[in-house]
């Protein structure tokens, strides 16, 4: 811990930090070839000191919060601190390095000024394709062999020069090369550009300096952290819920149990007593099991700080190997953040009772998924459409929730307008509403999901990842539960079914698709809400007059 | 006889104007205290203080925040909202993104319209325009019965797919015409916007209706107090496509208004790019609460087709203002034992500890009084004091506990700033494909020339360029325009299947439309020009570039197709690093843009003062050290150059040049300051 550093110099170095990695994320997102990364944000950067800690990073995606240094530890761990040489560059993306799926590669590089190791630069980002038995990533896999390409840590560049032998094996093991290695280029600039601005970050204020403020930056996040934490009641909290299943044995639940305790200024995270890992593709890495508890812990204890290698310390995380959040090869990993989802929930579950102004009540919870694929005779041509669906987010003491918003991992996602999609598609949206009475009942009542509705104009075929519906949005305080997804094909006709999951399912013109996502929970007693409130929801229609009588004694 | 041009802009504190003498070339600047309760009468306050007689006038533009204001404070028109029945949530579904990342009581922005009063009519036509189901006319009868019971005066009519048959809103705006006559604002979606998208178009659509009224009615008070004094020329009203139209089309369009301050001094960019031959120009305008950026690139403003305020979108031509700060009013706290600059304001109230109004935090103006930077009798041109010992204690708040002085903590505040600062433009130049160091840096607004070089100095520009009358320039910039008019339409159809004669056909209709607009607005056919773009991606991207083309003609010239398709990859090249030749692309709209030349005389010399050879000296606080500095009145400056450190005052704003510059002024009255070692 130094002291001696010029506050001054702290801070525009903090800054500096910061903003290097911003420029990292804006150059990424800037020269992207597909627009999962360009669009959807679905990527991060990071810049780490020599020790492999964070000294700035920027995400497109919660997520991914915090976990890029596995990356570099791991490969340091494999070949030696020897390993790392000027001008090189690496790529990994194995599941059980990174946490993630293999769709979510990793490129990194060290960073040397006068020829001593000063640091890293680090970049993830989803690939569209990775050589998966189907295309762009398996809704079903039972092994991570039939997920693509799976890359330990390799040289992807050395001494300046492109290794041209990985990247033409890369090229063969990917569905789409030309704009996949276009990613990977892009990845490659933006962790240059990481390296030149931490370059110049040494050389204007020296490693010395820059060292001593790194610890006082990381004393500081720290030290707020910590105050945060020992403002919370010692203490075993615990959560528990289901995934629904693992998409593959529809009956049967896959349990994600929580333990956290305090004590003082630390807190600990235990998913020990989670499930085995599943037959489906419904696990992850540690390092992802890690970054799920670490946007938990985020959101209730510092989502306004940006994070750095002082974040995090008062945090432990206990993980089980074997289980859906320790998966081990040969596990499917595809569907990895449907339970970190959950994981997330739960968290503001557990610290309920000791945090109740910083909670919040559940969300609808998953991505909800609707994939169509088929032919568009309008212009003779296939298509494949993937959306996920907006749902409600839960109450907290104050306010009512959200109605129709992204869930939790996905960010600023948003959903494709109907203009678009009957353009694109040969679809009709029949219905895109809010959907009444789909909330948690609360003296604040949790935020309303949606319907929408697909009338489907030539054959097709549909796969759905509906979730949450056995574990539905709970309210907390007394406030009631969200209603829980339901989707519907052909609702009102003599061949109505309920689905919420379905691989490829065949579908005829004039079928109809009738998806509704839950609301979020509710927060306190429903009797008292206001009766003002009561009565808005009834007029706008979001409460039926049933319901308001029957829930809130209109 | 009418000889000047005059400009104005109402700003939240001052009204500023500037007249052009079209005899002498001459530039003069004048303000007056903004009168929020009656903005007539500070417009007239300060158009007095330049012109003694309305009739004088040969040109008059001005740039409204009515609109905005009304937007920003919630305080616009109830509007009654007819929606396609199924789709009629839209407004509050929104898309349902989550701008921020860590937040569980995360809130949309609220819309402007609650639920109750939105209405859905069933009428639905198909994505090619075919009706699919006929309007229902009693359900828009019985919406204008509920508006005249509930005294509704402004109605949004939004239904799917309106952009390519719009009869259903035709036909609803003729309905609720018949019903509830002239007197009430009607905004048709397919109108205010005729873009897909059916949330985005929909909620420029209510934005309009919201703040439609507000515009109008200012508009036309101030007409009529200008007709009452005999001002022989009409009213114009800057847009925010930094073009301008006359009041009475900005009446019928009021939402082009919206943005109509600020980017004036985006304009007054373009045209300082073409003046001083410096192509590429990174704009800042620092006020007391704000610090925005833009970037003139090949000496054209940066423009966009879409916008988000207050978090709603609205779909219109807009030049490019990006907000990154706080500006003066930044405030300098402690957060676990480190030193923090902002993001949080002081504001206009109490605003910084030397305003003497209360505020005791201290604020980045607070610092640079500490130090010498900013003089506390001319601020503001003389209009305000400043307390000098207010701004030592406050700064002396945070520079105890961290055990520094009082000028080194005051220093640190502005240098912590200026970093931020810098990193916030350098990020937007780095999303943009654009090396800062290739450009000069532009300062305007009262605090931007007391930031500027220090900014430069992070970035690595060696040129600084503070133009005459800085905290007046977007008035300046409304000057340097011309009328425009945008017409646009969706024109969706992937490459191969393009009919390039229909292409054609279409440019040339939204050719004729855009050419007479300009002719309405008074701009003589010789005058006038038309220009025409596409917009394409390629196929499946979500954002399009408006790529130009030679004339509504070239779809006809052979291999058109591969030419688009080739300029498209170079400008995708430009804007994102890279291009996908030979992927396929697709067109998405079609753009034509009617501009009316208003015959701008170039300006005459400025008259250069004595050489101020003599100029007081005073210590200024620059690296840690009080150092022996030249003080100077801008009109007292010669053409001669001389060396800083410096510190030049002027009415309108405070230039501030650390020691290693050599300022000149150029034969306009430009001050150019450039580094003497290679930054």
């Amino acid at each position: 811990m130094s002291t001696s550093v010029d506050p001054v110099v702290v801070e525009i170095i903090r800054n500096a930090l910061t903003s290097a990695a911003d420029d990292m994320n804006a150059s990424l997102i800037r020269s992207a070839y597909t627009p999962i990364i360009y669009e959807g944000g679905d990527c991060v950067v990071a810049l780490l000191d020599d020790q492999h800690h964070v000294l700035g990073q920027s995400a497109g995606l919660p997520i991914f919060l915090g976990n890029l240094e596995m990356c570099t530890l791991a490969t340091e761990e494999t070949f030696g601190r020897d390993v790392w040489q000027p001008g090189d560059v690496w790529i990994l993306n194995d599941s059980y390095i990174g946490g993630t799926h293999l769709n979510d590669v990793t490129i990194f590089g060290p960073v040397f000024v006068e020829e001593s190791l000063v640091g890293f630069t680090a970049s993830r980002a989803h690939w569209i394709d990775v050589g998966s038995k189907d295309p762009g990533g398996p809704m079903d896999s039972t092994s991570i062999f039939q997920e693509g390409l799976r890359l330990g840590p390799q040289k992807l560049v050395e001494g300046g020069q492109p290794v041209r032998a990985i990247i033409d094996t890369i090229s063969r093991n990917v569905r789409f090369p030309y704009p996949t290695t276009g990613d990977m280029h892009a990845m490659i600039a933006c962790i240059e550009m990481g390296q030149v601005r931490l370059a110049e970050i040494v050389r204007r204020f020296g490693l010395e300096t820059l060292r001593a403020a790194r610890d006082e930056i990381f004393a500081q996040t720290e030290r707020f952290e910590r105050e945060v934490v020992a403002g919370i009641p010692d203490g075993l909290y615990e959560a528990e819920g289901v995934l629904d299943n693992d998409g593959l044995a529809l009956d049967e639940p896959i349990p994600v149990k929580l333990k956290i305790t305090i004590a003082g200024d630390s807190i600990d995270f235990d998913v020990r007593e989670s499930a085995d890992q599943a037959h489906g593709p419904v696990n992850c890495g540690v390092a992802q099991a890690v970054s799920a508890c670490r946007v938990g812990y985020k959101l209730l204890v510092s989502p306004d700080v940006p994070g750095n290698g002082g974040s995090f310390r008062p945090m432990t995380t206990q993980v089980r190997e074997g289980s859906v959040f320790g998966a081990v090869a040969p596990a499917a990993c595809q569907w990895y953040f449907s339970h970190l989802g959950l994981l997330i929930d739960l968290v503001a579950k557990a610290m309920a009772p000791a945090m109740p102004g910083a909670v919040a009540a559940a969300s609808h919870g998953d991505s909800m998924l609707v994939q169509v694929a088929g032919h568009d005779s309008r212009v003779g041509r296939d298509y494949v459409s993937l959306e996920a669906t907006l749902g409600g987010w839960g109450a907290w003491d104050g306010s009512d929730g959200e109605s129709a918003l992204i869930n939790n991992v996905n960010g600023s996602l948003k959903d494709l307008p109907i203009e678009v999609f009957e353009t694109r598609y040969p679809f009709r949206i029949s219905d895109y509403r809010l959907r009444p009475d789909s909330a948690g009942d609360g003296r604040w009542r949790g935020g309303v999901g949606v319907v929408r509705e697909y009338t489907v104009l030539e054959d097709c075929t549909v796969s759905l990842w509906f979730e949450r519906s056995r574990t539905k949005p709970w309210g907390i305080f007394g406030g009631g539960e969200g209603v829980g997804p339901r989707v519907v094909i052909n609702p009102g006709r003599e061949d109505e079914r309920e689905v919420l999951k379905s691989n490829g399912t065949p579908l005829r013109a004039g079928d109809v698709i009738r998806c509704e996502t839950s609301g979020g929970g509710g927060f306190g007693d429903p009797r008292e809400r206001d009766r003002a409130a009561v009565e808005s929801d009834v007029l706008t229609g979001l409460v039926s007059p049933e319901r308001a009588a029957a829930v809130y004694g209109r | 006889m009418s000889r000047y041009r005059v400009s104005m802009d109402i700003g939240g504190t001052f009204t500023d104007v500037i007249s052009y003498d079209e005899d002498t070339g001459e530039y003069r600047a004048g303000k007056s205290s903004t009168t929020p309760t009656d903005l007539t009468s500070g417009v007239f306050a300060a158009l007095d203080s330049l012109v003694d007689d309305t009739r004088d006038i040969s040109f008059l533009v001005h740039g409204t925040t009515q609109g905005l204001n009304a937007l920003l404070t919630r305080r616009g028109e109830r509007v009654l909202v007819l929606a396609t029945e199924g789709a009629s949530h839209q407004l509050h579904i929104a898309r349902g993104p989550r701008w921020r990342l860590y937040d569980l009581h995360y809130r949309k922005p609220e819309p402007l319209a609650p639920l109750q009063d939105i209405l859905a009519v069933a009428g639905r036509f198909s994505s090619e325009g075919a009706e699919l189901t006929p309007l229902d006319e009693d359900a828009v009868r019985a919406a204008a019965a509920r508006g005249r019971a509930e005294g509704i005066t402004a109605y949004a009519v939004c239904f799917l797919f309106s952009f390519r048959a719009p009869e259903h809103e035709l036909r609803a705006e003729q309905i609720l015409r018949e019903e509830l006559g002239d007197d009430v604002t009607i905004s048709l979606s397919h109108r205010a916007a005729k873009e897909w998208r059916e949330y985005e178009r929909s909620s420029s659509a209510v934005v309009e209706a919201y703040t439609g009224p507000v515009v109008r009615r200012y508009l036309t008070k101030l007409e009529r107090s200008l007709t009452e004094r005999r001002l022989p020329v009409p009213l114009h009203v800057m847009q925010s496509s930094g073009g301008i139209l006359t009041a009475e089309s900005a009446r019928r369009r009021p939402l082009q208004t919206l943005l109509s301050g600020p980017v004036g001094g985006a304009m007054g960019g373009a045209a300082l790019a073409a003046s001083l031959g410096r192509p590429n120009l990174i704009c800042v305008d620092m006020g007391g609460t704000s610090f925005d950026v833009s970037l003139i690139v090949d000496g054209e403003p940066d423009v966009s087709p879409e916008t988000t305020l207050e978090g709603l979108p609205m779909l219109m031509p807009v030049v490019n203002i990006h907000t990154v700060g706080a500006g003066g009013g930044s405030v300098a706290h402690l957060e676990s034992g480190g030193l923090r600059v902002g993001p949080r304001s002081a504001g206009a109230n109490p605003g910084p500890a030397c305003y003497g109004r209360g505020g005791t935090e201290p604020t980045v103006t607070d610092a640079n009084l500490v130090l010498g930077r900013v003089d506390p009798s001319w601020f503001a041109g003389g209009q305000m004091h400043l307390d000098v010992e207010a701004a030592r204690t406050a700064v002396a708040t945070v520079a105890e506990p961290l055990g520094l002085g009082v000028e080194a903590m005051a220093e640190g505040i502005c240098d912590v700033a200026n970093a931020k600062m810098a990193q916030a433009i350098r990020t937007i130049t780095v999303a943009r494909g654009i090396e800062p160091r290739a450009f000069s840096l532009v300062a305007f607004g009262g605090a931007g020339p007391m930031h500027a070089v220090f900014l430069a100095q992070e970035l690595g520009i060696r040129e600084v360029v503070v133009p005459r009358f800085p905290g007046a320039f977007s008035a300046w910039g409304m000057l340097q325009t011309s009328i425009r008019h945008d017409e646009s339409d969706p024109y969706y159809f992937r490459d191969e299947d393009v009919d390039t004669a229909d292409m054609t056909a279409r440019l040339r209709r939204m050719g004729a439309s855009a050419a007479e607009f300009i002719r309405s607005e008074g701009v003589s056919e010789e005058r006038g020009r038309t220009t025409f773009s596409v917009d394409v991606r390629y196929v499946a991207q979500e954002y399009t570039l408006t790529v130009p083309l030679l004339g509504a003609d070239e779809p006809l010239e052979p291999d058109f197709l591969t030419s688009l398709s080739a300029r498209f990859g170079e400008q995708h090249k430009a804007r994102f690093g890279h291009a996908n030749d030979g992927a396929p692309i697709e067109v998405v709209a079609l753009r034509a843009t009617g501009l009316g030349d208003l015959m701008r005389a170039a300006p005459g010399a400025f008259s250069p003062g004595p050489t101020a050879t003599e100029a007081p000296v005073a210590d200024v606080w620059f690296a840690g050290a009080p150092t022996p500095t030249t003080l100077h009145r801008r009109s007292d400056l010669g053409l001669e150059p001389f060396t800083s450190p410096t510190v030049v005052v002027e009415e309108t704003a405070t230039t501030v040049v650390p020691p290693g510059y050599t300022v000149t002024v150029d034969e306009r009255g430009t001050l150019v300051i450039t580094a003497e070692e290679p930054a």
